[in-house]
């Protein structure tokens, strides 16, 4: 594994990629008064998807109404961020040369095996962002920035629930 | 000048909007100058293997703090119109352990 990363030396330091991410933190903090978000996203996407196959169901459900009573996507804040995200990450895989279509995992796994379970964890990962009201951009990195004790104890169950299922998806990935 | 811009109306919501751009493409680079474009890598810590997530998350929120912290005391930024996540302990907790399954077998 480590000879495999060995071979891609335009990763940076991961303290150099911290301080940018972090200088990029207090920026988004001092235009916006709020920090970066991912999560929120999604379900502003989803909410609009919902809106246009079942209108009348999307306006009924309270959580989604509050989406949906935002606004056009084009002006949500985090939505726009977020295709910024896709567009930066993007930008970083050309410029390293890293770009490639592949599905990513270990070396005993089908790629439909893989598919099934990043599905499975998306998931997971979209509902539990929902219930803490965000994921590692907006509790883990915002939130932790601001000392918020809820961010905090999100970032320490995210690494705990990380380890504790660990193994039974180890040959994902190794 | 006084943060937060936008909420002090220094600037409009608009160039507000233009600056998620901004903010989306500096943050999206550098996290893939991080080598979080990789699922394997992003995991390799729950691996003991690689432990990039943890030093790059902790340095960010680290300098993010600092930082914040003496924009607030130069009283260029105004803590009190900061969006500060709120604290619903259950919910965050279990939402961050099915994230952290979730992120295991997904890769994110």
């Amino acid at each position: 594994m480590n000879l495999q990363f060995a071979k891609q030396p335009a990763y940076w330091s991961p303290y150099l990629a911290g301080l940018a991410i972090g200088l990029t933190l207090i920026l988004t903090y001092y235009v916006m008064g709020h920090g970066v978000g991912a999560s929120g996203a999604y379900t502003q996407i989803a909410a609009r998807m919902l809106e246009i196959e079942a209108p009348v169901h999307a306006q009924a459900n309270i959580y989604l109404r509050r989406y949906l009573e935002l606004g056009p996507l084009a002006q949500s804040w985090i939505v726009i961020e977020m295709f910024g995200v896709l567009l930066g990450g993007l930008l970083g895989a050309l410029t390293a040369r890293r770009f490639q279509f592949q599905i990513e995992r270990g070396p005993g796994v089908a790629a439909e095996d893989r598919l099934l379970f990043a599905l499975l964890g998306g998931i997971l990962v979209g509902f539990g962002s929902r219930l803490a009201q965000g994921c590692t951009s907006g509790q883990a990195l915002s939130g932790g920035a601001v000392l918020a004790v809820g961010s905090w104890l999100f970032t320490l169950a995210f690494f705990l629930g990380g380890y504790l299922f660990a193994r039974v998806a180890r040959r994902q990935w190794r | 000048m006084n943060g937060p811009l936008v909420p002090n109306e220094i600037l409009t919501p608009e160039m507000g909007l233009a600056f998620a751009l901004i903010a989306g493409l500096l943050f999206g680079f550098f996290l893939e100058r991080a080598g979080f474009g990789s699922a394997r890598k992003l995991t390799a810590i729950f691996y003991l293997q690689d432990f990039a997530v943890l030093k790059v998350m902790f340095t960010a929120v680290v300098v993010g703090a600092v930082g914040l912290l003496l924009l607030g005391g130069a009283e260029l930024l105004d803590f009190d119109l900061l969006a500060i996540p709120p604290t619903y302990l259950w919910p965050q907790a279990v939402g961050g352990l099915l994230i952290g399954l979730g992120f295991v077998l997904g890769g994110y």
